[in-house]
């Protein structure tokens, strides 16, 4: 399983990084970008994911102004959508699901909420 | 400026001497003198009794004293400039106290009252600051949680490796005692073996265990990012005022800025009397 991780936090990305090693994905099997503008570049380039894990307030383009990138158009606009945020209101969380991300996590989260969420993701 | 740990360390052990049990010594150092000046007063006094006891001796010590005084002021006041004036005294420090608030509000106009606008007190740019050494500092903690989990990685798998051969030496010894129950070193070997096993298996335990808190703690460090955050919101909020009060003190005029009067009728201090005022043009008046 390949898996983008977009947060503008090294240190949130190797936290997720390191969940979703636990969860049995390989280091090489994931990448990290700190921007909306990095991870569009790496979705342009590096070829299919089968997951992308997205902060939503970031500098340059955000998590919400990817999602929509994502899901305008191109050969990414099926792939599933998890948004990891500290936005927990009501109203982001349905702003996020109308732009199109499959699943939500409100930070912080344990490591077996987002395997519970990758699963569901996965099998469905 | 922040002072270096060495000076800390100086300025910490300096201030244990005067704290310290030694400060009582000290003290006691101090109490010694007083103590013989106060021997040396009795014995004064037991001098004076044997003389008022003699006839003929008069004690006129405090007549004597009183002289020296009306001779000290003679001499202080044939000094030129050496007066005991209290109202100069009180004159000059208003003067003083004057050209203080003076130069303060010379540093309000230059913006250096009550910080000069440097970096290091400019609120926004100390948040900006703050979130990014912690988001480093961050960063390195994670280093070293990965570095140990690293290593418990290395040690299950040294653990694993020495728990399988166990295993087989555990196997051969109990084949062994099964064929030689006369030899007792095998029977005791085997104890020995399982008594290892157990070893690993519960040092495997304590690995998983401590792996686990591992992965707590790194889960915890999500609060960096979310406090990281909260700087950032409260950041926006100063950015926010900083444009609004822009905004609403700007002068669109074009006016040139106008000097301000420093004493007006109602304020408190400093304000001439009409009386005073009247005797002070007159005193003028009388000296042009």
């Amino acid at each position: 399983m390949r898996i983008l991780i977009v947060d503008d936090s090294s240190t949130m990305r190797r936290i997720i990084g390191n969940v979703v090693q636990q969860l049995g994905v390989k280091k090489d099997d994931f990448d990290e970008a700190e921007d909306g503008v990095v991870a569009w570049k790496l979705l342009e380039t590096n070829g299919q994911y089968d997951v992308i894990l997205t902060d939503w307030n970031m500098p340059n383009m955000n998590g919400l102004e990817l999602v929509k990138k994502v899901r305008a158009g191109g050969a990414h606009q099926k792939t599933p959508i998890v948004m990891i945020t500290t936005e927990g209101g009501k109203g982001e969380v349905i702003t996020a699901l109308k732009a199109g991300v499959n699943n939500y996590i409100v930070k912080p989260f344990s490591a077996d909420i987002l395997k519970e969420k990758l699963d569901g993701l996965v099998k469905g | 400026m922040s002072m270096s740990q060495e000076e800390i360390e100086a300025l910490m052990s300096g201030a244990g001497d005067l704290g310290g049990d030694d400060s009582s010594d000290a003290v006691e150092d101090a109490v010694e003198p007083i103590a013989e000046t106060q021997t040396s007063e009795e014995e004064e006094v037991n001098i004076d009794d044997i003389l008022a006891g003699i006839d003929g001796v008069v004690d006129d010590g405090s007549e004597s004293s009183e002289k020296e005084e009306d001779n000290f002021d003679d001499i202080l006041s044939s000094i030129e400039g050496m007066t005991n004036d209290q109202s100069e005294i009180q004159e000059e420090s208003k003067n003083n106290s004057k050209e203080t608030v003076e130069s303060i509000e010379d540093l309000i106009d230059q913006s250096q009252y009550p910080m000069p606008v440097k970096n290091e007190n400019k609120v926004v740019s100390q948040l900006n600051q703050v979130a990014d050494d912690s988001e480093q500092k961050a960063s390195q903690i994670f280093d070293v949680l990965s570095f140990v989990l690293d290593e418990n990685n290395e040690i299950s798998n040294y653990n694993k490796e020495m728990g399988e051969f166990i295993k087989s030496q555990e196997e051969l010894l109990e084949s062994l005692s099964t064929k030689f129950p006369n030899i007792s070193i095998f029977s005791e070997n085997l104890e020995k073996a399982k008594s290892l096993a157990d070893s690993t298996a519960a040092l495997a335990q304590k690995v998983d265990s401590e792996n686990m808190k591992i992965f707590e703690a790194m889960e915890l460090m999500q609060f960096h990012d979310i406090n990281r955050q909260k700087i950032e919101r409260v950041m926006a909020v100063i950015r926010k005022l900083n444009d609004y009060l822009n905004g609403i003190f700007e002068d669109d005029s074009d006016k040139p800025e106008v000097q301000i009067a420093k004493h007006i009728s109602g304020d408190s201090n400093d304000i001439m009397e009409a009386d005073d005022l009247e005797s002070l043009i007159s005193e003028f008046g009388k000296e042009s």
